[in-house]
C-alpha cells in the first residue's frame, strides 16, 4: 500500500516528462491504443442501437447504486444460502488482514491470482508474500508485470506500456524462454509454465465484474481461461469486490456484459463469462469447497453521498483510457495510482483524498473523448471540472493565480472592459513577436507556457471585430 | 460483524438525503446483438463461432456424429479422455467408442483430468447472435472437461439454439432462475481461449482450451 501511495507524492509533471521521454513506452502506446479504440468503435457500431443500449446500461447501474445497501444485503443472503461465506472489509489494511486470516485458515501456502483491480488498491500480493504465501498473477499480461515487479498500467490491458521486444527479453531473461518477436510464443511458453501452478494452489482469488443480486451469484470476464483455472482448480475460492459492484437482475447483467465487452476489447462476447453461485455443491464432482466473498468500502460509501457519485457506476472496461489523449501520451504509470486515464483522475482523488493526487484532476484537455467512448455515459469532463473547483476552494493555487482568475473574471463580465483587454494583448503579442508570428518568451506568470513552446501572437482582426462586420454586412 | 454494520450504515447515510439518481424506468430492454427475425440460427451460430476460431462440424445423424468425435481424437493420437456422464451428452456411444479407440477415460482428480488430450462436455444450450456454449456444472457435469484439456470438444443438438443471450436469461426467468441455485458454475464460452495482452495484438490458445469443437447434430423431422 505505501509504495503505491507514495507513488503519488512524485510531481506528476515530472512522471510525465519520464513517460513522454520513454521511447518504449510511446511505441507500445501507439501500437496499443490505435488497435483499443478501433475495436471499441467498431463493436459498438454493428449493435441495434449503441445510444440507446449505453443508456440502458447507464439505467441498469443506476438503479444499482440507488439501492446499494439493499441489494448488498440480498447479495449476501443469497450467496449464503448457495453456500459461501460473505466477509466484508471497511479499507485496505483490513481486506488484506481479512484475506491473510483466510489464508491461515485454510493452510494456504500457494495462491493462484486471476486479475482484480481492487486488490491493487491494497496491495494484497505484498501483503501475502509478507507472510510467506506464495502468489502468482494468472493473467498473461499481469504474470509478466509480476515477473518485472512493475505495476498495471491498464485497467484491461496491464502491460500495455510494454513492447512485445522487452516482453520476449523479460521472459527470456527471468525464464529461459528462446528469443522471438512473436507474440503467438510468447503466450504458448508462458501458457506450459503456468500449468502447473494451476494445480499446485490452495487458494484462487479472483475480483468481480458484476455481483447479481438476486441469485448471489459474481460474474467475471476473461479471455484467456486463467480465471476459470484459478477459481475452480484450487480447494477455496476468495472473490473480492467493491460495494460498488453489486447489480439487481439478470436482464442488468446481459445488457452490462456484452456492453463491457464491446467496449474493453471489441468483442461481442468475452470468450469466458464465468458465473459462480457458491462453492461446488455436495453431488457435483470438481470445483471449490470453500467460496468467500470479501465486499470492499474503502472510501466508496463516502463518494456515494457526493457529486461524484456516478464515478461508481464505472464497469472498468478502459475504454476511455483509450480514447484520451493524454493517456495515449503519458500511459498509466504517470497517474501515479491503480486507476488510471480519465476515470483514475476521477477516482484516485475520491478514493485517497484530493491532496494526494491534486494534479490530475488537471490531466485532460476537456476534450470529452472519455465521455463519449463510455458504456454508462459518465460525464468525466464535468467531474474533473468540479474536481478542480474542490481543489481551489480547498485553497490550492497560489495568491498569485487567485488573484489573476480574478481580474479575468472581472474582464469577463465586463464587455468594454473585454473588450479593451484583448486589443492591449492583441496589439502587444504581435509587437512582441518575431517575423513568424510567435513569441519565444513570455513573462511571468505566462512563461509556463513558453517554457515548452512558442506562444502564437493574437491575430487581426479579432474575433469580435470579424463579427460585428460580418453583423453589420448583412 | 461491525464492518459490515459500518459498511451498510455508511452507505445508508449516503443515501439518507435521497437517490443519487432519478428512479428509472423498467421498460423492456432492447436486445444487444443484431439478428434479423428471419434469419437462421444455425448458419448464424456456425459463422459466429467460426469467427473467434472455434470449429463446428455438422452431423446428420448421431451415426455421423460418432465418426466426427472418432475423427477429432485419432488425429490427435488422444490416449486419454475426460468427459461428462454420458446421461447429459445428446449422444449415446461415446463410452463404447473410447473403450474401441483403447483410450483410458480420465476423471478422479485435476491431476488425472489434466492429463488427458480431449474433453467432450453437452451444453445446456448456445447463443446463435454470439457464437456462445452455456455450459452448467452439476452432478456427472464437471466444469474441468471443458477447462483443463487443450481440446474441447462440446456436442449440441440444434434445436438447443436460441437467439441471444438475452433469451437464454427470460428462459432461466421463466424457470424462476433454478440454474443459478442449483449450479455453482455456468459459464458462457465464446470461442477459444485467447488473449491481446502484448501489445493489444491477438493470439490463440491462452490457458483455457487450445481447440474449441462443436459438434453440431441437426434434429430429425
Amino acid at each position: 500500500m505505501t509504495d503505491k501511495i507514495e507513488r503519488v507524492m512524485h510531481p506528476f509533471s515530472q512522471s510525465v516528462t519520464i513517460a513522454l521521454a520513454d521511447i518504449q513506452l510511446q511505441t507500445a502506446l501507439d501500437r496499443g491504443t490505435t488497435r483499443g479504440v478501433s475495436a471499441r468503435i467498431g463493436a459498438m457500431a454493428e449493435t441495434t442501437d449503441a445510444a440507446a443500449l449505453r443508456h440502458q446500461a447507464r439505467l441498469a447501474r443506476e438503479r444499482a447504486l440507488n439501492r446499494l445497501p439493499d441489494l448488498l444485503e440480498q447479495l449476501e443472503r443469497n450467496v449464503i444460502a448457495n453456500g459461501g461465506h460473505v466477509l466484508w472489509a471497511r479499507d485496505a489494511a483490513q481486506l488484506n488482514h481479512v484475506i491473510l486470516e483466510l489464508c491461515q485458515k485454510h493452510g494456504v501456502r500457494r495462491v493462484t491470482k486471476g486479475k482484480s483491480m481492487v486488490t491493487e488498491e491494497s496491495a494484497l500480493n505484498h501483503a501475502l508474500e509478507a507472510h510467506g504465501i506464495e502468489v502468482t498473477e494468472s493473467d498473461l499480461g499481469e504474470y509478466i508485470i509480476q515477473l518485472a515487479g512493475e505495476t498495471p498500467s491498464h485497467i484491461v490491458f496491464p502491460m500495455l506500456h510494454k513492447t512485445k521486444e522487452a516482453t520476449a527479453r523479460l521472459l527470456h531473461e527471468k525464464l529461459g524462454m528462446p528469443l522471438t518477436d512473436r507474440p503467438e510464443e510468447m503466450t504458448r511458453f508462458v501458457r506450459g509454465v503456468m500449468r502447473s501452478k494451476y494445480l499446485e494452489a490452495d487458494m484462487g482469488i479472483s475480483g468481480v465484474n458484476f455481483a447479481i443480486a438476486e441469485t448471489g451469484t459474481i460474474a467475471t470476464v476473461e479471455n484467456e481461461g486463467n480465471n476459470r483455472l484459478s477459481i475452480s482448480t484450487p480447494r477455496v475460492h476468495v472473490a473480492v469486490m467493491g460495494v460498488e459492484k453489486v447489480i439487481a437482475t439478470w436482464e442488468d447483467y446481459a445488457v452490462l456484459v456484452q456492453l463491457l465487452a464491446r467496449s474493453a476489447t471489441g468483442q461481442r462476447l468475452s470468450v469466458y463469462n464465468n458465473l459462480i453461485s457458491g462453492p461446488r455443491r455436495p453431488d457435483e464432482p470438481d470445483g471449490p469447497e470453500f467460496f468467500y466473498l470479501v465486499i470492499l468500502d474503502n472510501g466508496r460509501s463516502r463518494i456515494l453521498a457526493t457529486e461524484y457519485a456516478e464515478s461508481l457506476a464505472c464497469i472498468r472496461c478502459g475504454a476511455c483510457l483509450n480514447a484520451c489523449p493524454v493517456y495515449q501520451n503519458i500511459g498509466g504509470h504517470a497517474y501515479g495510482w491503480v486507476y488510471p486515464g480519465p476515470i483514475g483522475s476521477i477516482v484516485s482523488p475520491l478514493l485517497l483524498g484530493p491532496t494526494r493526487a491534486p494534479k490530475l484532476p488537471y490531466a485532460s484537455s476537456l476534450c470529452g473523448a472519455c465521455q463519449a467512448a463510455c458504456p454508462v455515459e459518465i460525464a468525466i469532463p464535468d467531474m474533473l471540472l468540479k474536481l478542480r473547483r474542490d481543489l481551489v476552494q480547498a485553497g490550492d493555487p497560489t495568491p498569485g493565480w487567485r488573484i489573476g482568475m480574478k481580474l479575468w473574471a472581472i474582464a469577463f463580465r465586463s464587455p468594454a472592459l473585454y473588450r479593451l483587454g484583448s486589443r492591449l494583448a492583441g496589439w502587444l503579442t504581435r509587437r512582441l513577436a518575431g517575423r513568424k508570428g510567435y513569441l519565444r518568451w513570455l513573462p511571468p506568470p505566462f512563461n509556463g507556457w513558453t517554457a515548452s513552446r512558442d506562444f502564437p501572437a493574437f491575430g487581426a482582426p479579432s474575433f469580435r471585430e470579424r463579427y460585428a462586420r460580418r453583423a453589420t454586412k448583412t | 460483524m461491525s464492518a459490515r454494520n459500518d459498511i451498510l450504515s455508511a452507505l445508508r447515510t449516503a443515501l439518507a438525503g435521497g437517490s443519487p439518481f432519478p428512479e428509472a424506468d423498467s421498460t423492456p430492454m432492447l436486445p444487444v446483438t443484431r439478428l434479423d427475425p428471419d434469419e437462421d440460427l444455425t448458419a448464424r451460430f456456425v459463422a459466429e463461432v467460426e469467427r473467434v476460431k472455434g470449429a463446428v462440424h455438422r452431423a446428420t445423424s448421431d451415426d455421423q456424429a460418432r465418426r466426427i468425435i472418432r475423427q477429432l481424437l485419432t488425429d490427435r493420437r488422444a490416449r486419454r479422455v475426460t468427459m461428462w456422464d454420458e446421461a447429459h451428452l445428446p449422444l449415446g456411444g461415446i463410452g463404447a467408442l473410447l473403450g474401441e479407440l483403447g483410450i483410458e477415460r480420465v476423471q478422479d482428480s485435476n491431476e488425472a483430468v489434466a492429463t488427458a488430450e480431449a474433453g467432450i462436455t453437452g451444453a445446456d444450450c448456445a447463443l446463435a447472435s454470439t457464437g456462445t456454449l452455456v455450459l452448467s456444472s452439476g452432478p456427472g457435469r464437471p466444469r474441468m472437461a471443458s477447462l483443463l484439456p487443450p481440446v474441447h470438444i462440446a456436442v449440441l443438438t440444434e434445436d438447443r439454439i436460441v437467439p441471444r443471450l438475452e433469451d437464454y436469461i427470460a428462459a432461466q426467468r421463466a424457470q424462476r432462475l433454478g440454474v443459478f441455485r442449483s449450479s455453482s458454475n455456468v459459464t458462457l464460452i465464446t470461442g477459444s481461449s485467447r488473449t491481446s495482452d502484448i501489445e493489444m495484438h491477438p493470439v490463440f490458445g491462452v490457458h483455457g482450451p487450445l481447440e474449441l469443437h462443436i459438434v453440431l447434430i441437426e434434429n430429425l423431422g
